[in-house]
């Protein structure tokens, strides 16, 4: 630690020049900082305000993501960067604090107008939006991008929202298998009006209209798979240069006009994306000012976790922003003996949550002891803790002990525990399980798994998870909003009509009509305080039937480089709002 | 292949073998072996080292704690940084070594490395062993079988060994243990995890031994006991048990002793990458050394880093130098 | 046959020609055959034993889509992909594709993989031959620059340990050679990495790697850890191959001859005496050098350098089949032309080679 500054210095040379045989911009170099930095400065109001245009902003990820096609992008941290070249229909306000839980139109010129109870929504767009190449957007752009994104046999990534509540014609073929294929489920009667058609009503569309597939895509520069390699911006930047998982650089839209767009401040003049640096050079040159984001968003590499806690000129420079993101267990009902709700219950209570927390990396870099499924900060949250763990939070043996004996298991029992291989975190859980169900005497055998296969072939399979020869009790398992409420967060994890045979679904275990039933309540809803009550209902209702065992609501170290402007964390993603950054002049 | 000399070439391969002569040579080479002290550190810290991954419970229970135990005290691992261990030792900051825990914590759930370390060599060194028997069985039954019937058997089989020194082993390995079932032949868990291990590196490394016991069987046929014997009537089989066999033995004795660190480090190298033997059961530990060298390469954590890694280097060093011994002692004509 | 009709050539150097250039032929035949075995090999491994271990057509096509395929998704794939094909016709699919290329439907379009196409991974959109490209400057690199380091410091410490024979720094160089075998690339570089990146700060951090056309100071800055780690395993080998192959030839005739000659002793050791011991030492370089080409798994994943060996080892946690497979293939193929240029640099130099 001591030659910290040496390391730094070099580092930032070596970084130094590699910008400048990139881009051959140089003169970028960050200038003193006016505002004094702080702990969470950025957490709930904006660190380093500023209004002035200019620079580059300098962005580094270790691993890429899906894709930047706003057709085929189911990553927070994509989202988050989509709004930078593309514009969909509304957008989540960018503010700091809980501000940003308000959806504000973008390129349409207001929210969604429902009509016929709900079942039918209508935007209309504004006027005098471009593309990069100067033509108009129009709704059929919108509706093309829409279109081409239920795709899933092309565009595989991604949601199946649009697919599941639209109202298509059962032989609808979408836009790559038919070049003329059209649909009666959205409409575009002039220029500027879309409107969507649902199988049900949907109060919450507004929430569909935010997604990156309502981004207008035209026709005829789609290229499928290898849009991304040339999407074409109706935001305020364009793709100057993209490398397929290496990095892009963004420059400024000559197209885009300020007077459309209430929203954006579109303060530095580039951007720099780098892809697939190394995760702990990228903590380095975050703290050395060289880097201004990174935009995993997950916060700092176990290597800089003690350097940034330790030192409070670096711990200045940190935010601990809350991820609306549970890292949880699932209990399988289907193996025996988690038939019986006791025998799910004696785990719930014999869990060590503290060790839970613990091989997410502590309270910082892993997040707050969870006690139901809904993190806090989404609306309707009502604080809940069925399964008490104890003072210490390190459990309750005798309850468990008890429900051990009410379900006729009183020495305990052998049961298999699944997770994803190649993820620390999780084998650490895993550990943790082991140990601490074997207080009362539930032997749990590990069994690890390819994670890219996790979901499609093993845990996420029914066949396999349910089977007895192969059958998984406990598997772990998390899941991250969508977005900030409580469909966005439960319908795909405890509804039990998501799982399928052939897998791939995120709900492991919870299959309760009871439920299935309320979530479809929730979703008619259009009373907002109703409909999140609902939701705290459904939340508590599944933690009552012991399948679902919360570990931890995330939490992410995260440092914000020296030299960038205006931060602050959008609560709408839990990572620091890309697109209003500015770079220091 | 690739990989091979990336976790160190066998030397075997690569040092001709020489004819080994002379009857008493047991004895002449045991008074060798006793006068190199290189060879006897290596011998007698192997012994230890045996010792140790058979009384490991016994070991830990003296010195340790039970292995799998997690040690989450506030007092011993510092929450306020997410989990390191507290105390500093030399250079190995936030290790928590003390008397009670002798080689540090690991981070955040707290286990004994010293414990970990000493169960390590369980896993380490049987599939070190059984992975050579199996290498020393294939290689030398078809080393023999092409050295002796030479022609036609000989080609194919030299050209086999050519296959299966062109394959890149680790990823190959990697690549299987990730495709199959887990459960197979009436085994599961890490039973049979450690099954496969064995046959995987055992079958893949038998071209080794092969390329040895070969060349010795070409030159043992020309000899003059073997022509005799010939003479007298002896038939192919009876030759090879009776006559060439004895004579195999000392050669295979000492590749085997220096293909048992080779398959050490391929073992590590296998934990390293995350398709070795896995923590599985309470009570059956599972434990790497390579695997704690991958969880420590995540922490940058130095003392995580250092123990394990260290009992690696000198587990293979001491077979290094025992199997360097004995091959000078076997053989008269090697010099050092 | 001496040449065309009606055109005498001296018999001797015309049987001599024709010699080399048959063992030539046979050996090029021997490795193209050795590269079949290993294909079909290979396939069979990711394709074959996965069946038998319970994969089916569709859990293949699973790996290709995203998890919120369905089953119809899924047999819409394996069906594109080929995979209800029997496996001997997805091999001479494969195998085609390497010579005259193929075109893949994707969807919106034909995508065409043209020849050597190793396989177009359909969870990048990358063919893999482009992938395997893009890689191979780092594993060139890592490679050169460990190879000539190993080369350079290993001959130099065994001949000087050969002619220093049972001295001070003969016994230490030789302990140090076998601890230098004994340890573990990922434990020396995770060591490295910690002491020279991260306390004193000397070298550049895990994960860095520059392009030498970038800037040459700084490749060689990236790179220095992983050349020392990877270089120090063989450096310890080859002193100790130098060492008794320098022992072996300067006890024989021809250098007691020259000796005898009355030539100066530097004379008779550089000329003679290394000139003999490393013969065979080249022979084993040229092996190692081209497997390493193939990529090294191990120091690639301790310093985060993406690589071949690194390319791979994420193609199989992915379970990118065309991937592992094309990386594979890309290995095996450095290794049988590494043998086959030995060979024939062996069967051109040294004429006592046994031409059969």
């Amino acid at each position: 630690m001591r030659n910290k500054g040496r390391v730094l210095a070099a580092a930032s040379a070596v970084f130094a020049l590699a910008v400048t045989a990139a881009c051959g911009s140089g003169d970028d170099t960050p200038k003193t900082q006016e505002v004094k930095p702080e702990f969470n400065a950025a957490l709930t109001s904006v660190f380093n305000p500023s209004d002035k245009p200019g620079g580059t902003l300098k962005m580094a990820i270790s691993s890429d993501w899906d894709s930047v096609d706003p057709g085929d992008t189911y990553y927070g941290l994509s989202w988050n960067l989509v709004r930078l070249y593309g514009r969909s229909l509304v957008m989540f306000k960018p503010v700091p604090g809980s501000g940003s839980s308000e959806l504000v139109p973008d390129l349409a010129d207001s929210l969604g107008v429902p009509s016929d109870g709900g079942k039918t929504w209508t935007y209309k767009l504004r006027a005098g939006v471009k593309f990069e190449d100067g033509t108009p957007i129009t709704s059929k752009d919108v509706k093309y991008g829409v279109m081409r994104s239920m795709d899933k046999e092309v565009l595989v990534n991604g949601y199946t929202y649009f697919n599941d509540t639209l109202a298509l014609e059962a032989d609808y073929k979408g836009p790559f298998k038919d070049k003329a294929a059209d649909t009666k489920a959205i409409e575009t009667p002039d220029d500027q009006t879309i409107v969507f058609h649902l199988k049900q009503a949907f109060g919450g569309f507004d929430y569909f209209a935010m997604l990156p597939a309502t981004v207008p895509v035209p026709a005829a520069k789609d290229t499928g798979v290898k849009y991304k390699e040339h999407v074409v911006a109706s935001g305020p930047y364009m793709f100057d240069t993209y490398e397929a998982g290496k990095g892009f650089t963004l420059k400024r839209n000559p197209n885009w006009d300020k007077a459309t767009d209430p929203n954006r401040k579109a303060l530095p003049d580039a951007y720099d994306v780098k892809i697939g640096l190394n995760a702990d050079d990228i903590d380095n040159q975050l703290i050395s000012g060289d880097l201004h984001v990174d935009i995993a968003g997950t916060g700092v590499q176990p290597a800089a976790l003690p350097k940034v806690l330790q030192n409070n000129d670096i711990k200045a420079y940190a935010d601990n922003p809350a991820v609306a993101r549970l890292w949880y267990t699932s209990i399988n009902p289907k193996v025996a003996p988690f038939d019986k709700k006791e025998c799910r219950e004696a785990v719930m209570y014999a869990m060590d949550r503290t060790s839970y927390q613990a091989a997410f990396g502590g309270e910082f870099a892993g997040g707050q002891i969870a006690t139901s499924i809904m993190p806090p900060q989404i609306p309707g949250y009502a604080p809940t803790d069925i399964y008490p763990a104890g003072a210490d939070k390190k459990g309750d043996l005798d309850k468990a002990k008890a429900a051990l004996q009410a379900c006729g298991k009183p020495d305990g029992f052998d049961v298999t525990m699944g997770f994803r291989a190649e993820r620390p975190k999780e084998k650490a859980t895993a550990e943790a399980f082991q140990q601490a169900l074997a207080r009362v005497g539930i032997k749990v055998t590990l069994k690890g798994f390819p994670t890219g296969d996790y979901f499609s072939l093993y845990a996420g399979k029914p066949s396999y998870r349910n089977s007895p020869s192969t059958g998984l009790g406990l598997m772990t398992n998390g899941w991250g909003a969508d977005w900030n409420d409580g469909f966005g967060f439960l319908s795909q994890i405890v509804d039990s009509r998501v799982i399928r045979d052939s897998g791939g679904s995120s709900n492991l275990s919870v299959m309760l009509p009871e439920v299935d039933a309320l979530i479809d309540q929730a979703v008619a809803e259009t009373d907002v305080k109703k409909r999140e009550a609902l939701w705290a209902q459904v939340d508590k209702r599944v933690m009552e039937e012991a399948v679902i065992l919360p570990g931890v609501w995330a939490k992410a170290l995260t440092l914000r480089g020296k030299g960038a402007t205006n931060v602050f964390v959008n609560e709408a993603f839990g990572q620091y709002d890309y697109l209003s950054m500015g770079v220091a002049q | 292949m690739a990989t091979r000399t990336d976790t160190s070439a066998p030397e075997a391969t690569k040092v001709p073998a020489k004819a080994i002569e002379g009857r008493s040579l047991g004895r002449i080479a045991w008074t060798r072996l006793k006068r190199d002290k290189a060879a006897m550190a290596g011998g007698i810290t192997v012994i230890l080292l045996i010792f140790m991954a058979v009384f490991a419970p016994l070991i830990v229970g003296w010195f340790g704690h039970p292995p799998n135990e997690f040690h989450q005290d506030n007092a011993l691992l510092a929450a306020e940084l997410g989990g390191l261990p507290r105390g500093d030792f030399l250079f190995f900051e936030n290790s928590g070594i003390s008397g009670d825990f002798l080689f540090g914590l690991e981070p955040q759930n707290g286990r004994d490395l010293f414990s970990e370390v000493v169960y390590g060599a369980r896993v380490s060194l049987l599939i070190a062993f059984l992975a050579t028997l199996v290498s020393v069985l294939i290689g030398s039954t078809m080393g023999v079988i092409a050295g002796f019937f030479g022609g036609i058997v000989d080609t194919v089989i030299s050209f086999l060994m050519n296959v299966f020194l062109a394959f890149p082993l680790l990823l190959f390995a990697i690549a299987l243990v990730g495709v199959l079932p887990d459960k197979a032949f009436g085994l599961s868990g890490n039973s049979l995890r450690i099954a496969l291990l064995i046959f995987i590196i055992g079958f893949f490394n038998w071209p080794y031994i092969a390329r040895i016991v070969r060349g010795q069987t070409l030159s043992l046929r020309e000899r003059e006991f073997v022509d005799a014997a010939r003479s007298l009537g002896a038939r192919g089989p009876y030759i090879i048990v009776k006559e060439m066999l004895p004579n195999l033995v000392a050669p295979i004795l000492v590749y085997a002793t220096l293909l048992i660190p080779t398959n050490i480090l391929f073992e590590a190298a296998l934990s390293f990458l995350g398709v070795g033997v896995q923590r599985q059961v309470v009570g059956e530990p599972g434990v790497t050394w390579g695997g704690l060298l991958s969880d420590a390469a995540r922490n940058s954590v130095v003392h995580f880093m250092f123990f394990p890694g260290m009992a690696i280097f000198i587990t293979v060093l001491a077979f290094n130098l025992f199997g360097d011994g004995l091959r000078d002692a076997l053989d008269p004509k090697s010099k050092r | 046959m001496a040449g065309p009709a009606g055109l005498e050539c001296p018999a001797g150097p015309a049987a001599q020609a024709e010699i080399v250039v048959t063992f030539f032929i046979r050996r090029t035949i021997g490795a193209v055959l050795m590269l079949f075995v290993v294909s079909i090999a290979t396939f069979l491994i990711f394709f074959g034993l996965p069946r038998l271990a319970g994969a089916t057509p569709e859990t293949f096509a699973a790996r290709y889509l995203s998890r919120t395929a369905d089953a119809h998704a899924q047999q819409v794939f394996a069906e594109k992909l080929g995979f209800y094909d029997p496996l001997w016709m997805q091999y001479g699919r494969w195998i085609k594709a390497i010579f005259v290329g193929t075109d893949y439907d994707y969807g919106t379009g034909i995508e065409h993989c043209a020849a050597p196409c190793f396989g177009y991974s359909f969870r990048t959109n990358h063919a893999v031959w482009t992938d395997l490209l893009d890689r191979m400057p780092v594993t060139v690199s890592l490679t050169v620059g460990a190879s000539i380091l190993w080369l350079v410091t290993g001959v130099g410490v065994g001949v000087l340990s050969a002619l220093r024979k049972g001295s001070f720094f003969d016994r230490a160089a030789m302990t140090g050679a076998l601890a230098g075998v004994s340890l573990p690339p990922y434990f020396t570089g995770l060591m490295f990495l910690y002491f020279f990146s991260y306390q004193f700060d000397l070298t550049a951090p895990g994960g860095t790697y520059v392009d030498f056309t970038d800037n040459p100071g700084e490749w060689a800055y990236s790179l220095i850890l992983p050349w020392i780690t990877l270089a120090m395993l063989n450096a310890a080998a080859y002193a100790r191959f130098t060492r008794a192959g320098m022992l072996d030839t300067m006890g024989e005739d021809f250098i007691r001859t020259a000796r005898a000659k009355g030539l100066h002793e530097r004379v008779v050791v550089t000329k003679h005496g290394l000139r003999a011991a490393l013969t065979p030492i080249i022979t084993i370089f040229g092996l190692d050098v081209g497997l390493l080409l193939g990529g090294a798994i191990l120091t690639e994943s301790t310093f985060g350098l993406k690589g071949l060996g690194y390319f791979a080892i994420d193609a199989i946690g992915k379970q990118d089949f065309p991937q592992i497979m094309g990386v594979t293939m890309f290995a095996a193929f450095f290794v049988v032309v590494a043998n086959l240029i030995v060979d024939m640099l062996y069967a051109v130099v040294d004429p006592r080679v046994r031409l059969s």
